[in-house]
Parts: C-alpha cells; sequence; structure tokens
C-alpha cells in the first residue's frame, strides 16, 4: 500500500471523513445524509427497481465503511463514492443471471434509407427544451436509459445524468478515455433513436 | 454540400460518416480547434447533418434534465440503523 505521495484532493467532504477516520464514527450519518439521495437514484438507473436500488446504496454504504480508512483523497470523495457504487452495482448484477451485454454499433444508428434523413430539424429538438419536456416524456426517457446494455448505459448515467467529466467517468469506471467517449455516443445515439420513435407521429 | 434540395444528400456521404462519428465530441466541446471549425463548416453547408446534431444535442440535454426520485423513507430508516449499530460500542 506503500504508495508515492500523491496531491491530495479537497473537497467539502475531506473534513468530515478526518473526522469519522479519526472516530467519530456516529458522523458517518452525515455522509449517508448528504448521498443517499444521489445514490438512490444512480441506482434506480443502474438497477432499474426500486428494491434493488435500495439494496445497492445500503451495500455501497457498508462497503465505504469498510473502505474508507483506505480512501487517499486522490479524487474527489464524490468520485471515489461513485467507484464503489458501481462495482456494488456490478457485483451484485453479476450474481443474477442476466443475458450478456448486447454491444450497439456505430452502423446499426446510420440512416438506412431516405426516408430516415432529415434535412430539418424536428420539432422536439428545436423548440424551448421546457415546451417539449413532460411527464410522460421523462418516463420515457428513464425506461429508455435502463433499458440500454449495462457498460453503455453506466457510461451515460455517470456523464449526461450525473454530469462527471469525460476523465472523471474514465477515472470512476477504469477505463480509457477512448472507450469512454465510444461508448457515450453510442448509447446517446441508442437514446435519441428511442426518441426520435416517440416523436415520431408529431 | 447538397446540390439538390430533396432529402437527396445522404448519408453515405464520407464528410457526414465523418462528422456523425465525432458527434459526441463536437456537443462536448472535447475537438480541438482545427476539427471544431471542419465541423462548423460542414453543418453550415448541411442540413441534415445539423438536423441530427440538434437532435442529438437535445437528447442529452433530456438527460441532464431526468428528476430526481425521493429516497423512501424505508430506506432512510434501514441507513440509520445500519449506521447506528456501526457507531454503537463494541461489546468487549
Ligand atoms: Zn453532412
Amino acid at each position: 500500500m506503500a504508495k508515492a505521495e500523491k496531491k491530495k484532493v479537497e473537497d467539502a467532504d475531506t473534513d468530515l471523513i478526518a473526522a469519522i477516520n479519526a472516530g467519530r464514527v456516529e458522523r458517518f450519518q452525515e455522509l449517508v445524509t448528504r448521498y443517499q439521495g444521489k445514490l438512490y437514484n444512480f441506482g434506480l438507473k443502474m438497477c432499474g427497481d426500486s428494491r434493488d436500488a435500495e439494496d445497492m446504496v445500503q451495500d455501497t454504504f457498508l462497503n465505504v465503511f469498510k473502505y474508507l480508512k483506505d480512501f487517499r483523497h486522490e479524487t474527489k470523495f464524490r468520485n471515489w463514492l461513485y467507484r464503489v457504487a458501481t462495482s456494488t452495482c456490478l457485483k451484485r448484477r453479476r450474481k443474477s443471471k442476466y443475458a450478456p451485454d448486447r454491444e450497439l454499433s456505430l452502423d446499426e444508428f446510420l440512416p438506412k434509407d431516405e426516408a430516415d434523413i432529415s434535412d430539418t430539424v424536428p420539432q422536439w429538438a428545436a423548440q424551448p427544451l421546457a415546451q417539449v419536456l413532460n411527464e410522460e416524456l421523462a418516463q420515457r426517457l428513464k425506461t429508455a436509459i435502463v433499458e440500454l446494455p449495462e457498460k453503455y448505459r453506466l457510461v451515460l448515467v455517470l456523464r449526461d445524468v450525473e454530469g462527471f467529466s469525460t476523465t472523471e467517468t474514465a477515472d470512476i469506471l477504469k477505463l480509457s478515455v477512448a472507450n469512454v467517449k465510444v461508448r457515450l455516443h453510442r448509447a446517446r445515439l441508442a437514446l435519441r433513436e428511442d426518441l426520435k420513435g416517440y416523436f415520431k407521429n408529431e | 454540400m447538397s446540390e439538390r434540395s430533396t432529402p437527396h444528400h445522404g448519408h453515405d456521404h464520407a464528410a457526414c460518416i465523418e462528422l456523425f462519428t465525432r458527434l459526441s465530441e463536437y456537443i462536448d466541446n472535447e475537438l480541438d480547434e482545427v476539427s471544431c471549425r471542419d465541423i462548423e463548416a460542414h453543418l453550415a453547408d448541411c442540413p441534415c447533418c445539423t438536423a441530427c446534431m440538434e437532435t442529438l444535442k437535445r437528447t442529452v440535454a433530456f438527460c441532464r434534465e431526468v428528476e430526481e426520485r425521493p429516497v423512501p423513507a424505508t430506506l432512510s430508516r434501514r441507513l440509520q440503523e445500519i449506521v447506528a449499530g456501526l457507531a454503537a460500542p463494541k461489546p468487549a
């Protein structure tokens, strides 16, 4: 474990973590309160249903508690937390028997025929966002996200829903930046296909 | 770029395909200045790629707007109990 001293990343959680590691274990509740909402919603998108999301959040906090002493502040705590959450998620999924991940190829998103090509920006992309986004569409989008193959979904959720940068996402998932970009692009194209279908009759 | 006004332009055009593969990087501002300028020049002339770019951009914008669900009370309670258990002095 004797690594060369790296620069410590200070963030809003640094003091709290120091206190917990110094023995103020009851203050772990503050960390839980701070992140349970974020993790639960991340879990909903990654696991698909509420029960699994709840289990994932619980397991994640248990793992965080277990490994908090080893956290070296080499990244923001939030990034490390999502790394723990992600591996917790993947471990849970591996235990259940899911179909192997489908690959998304760029080719399948290229327009197939002329009818598929539009030379005008459709209403749903041209109108102000607030005018287009409603409850039904939000639900449709969530479903489409949950249905993405896992390795694409992970990248999309971290980048476009949680707002991590490309390098942060690469760091959380231990992937190359190039790989993150490829997966993200295909995931976005898959969602766009779904939305195009949804808005077809408008 | 397209000589015809009908959507005959077709995305088999090599430049369109090349752009198609880099649209996310373009939207995310992750391209160098030269590539960016190339893409903007192409978009200015190509309504098909512009439509493609705008719909992809909007897709990303929707993702950023996904509303969060509140944490179920049962989960909060469960977590509180777990933390209380962790904080409790261990029996010697
Ligand atoms: Zn084009």
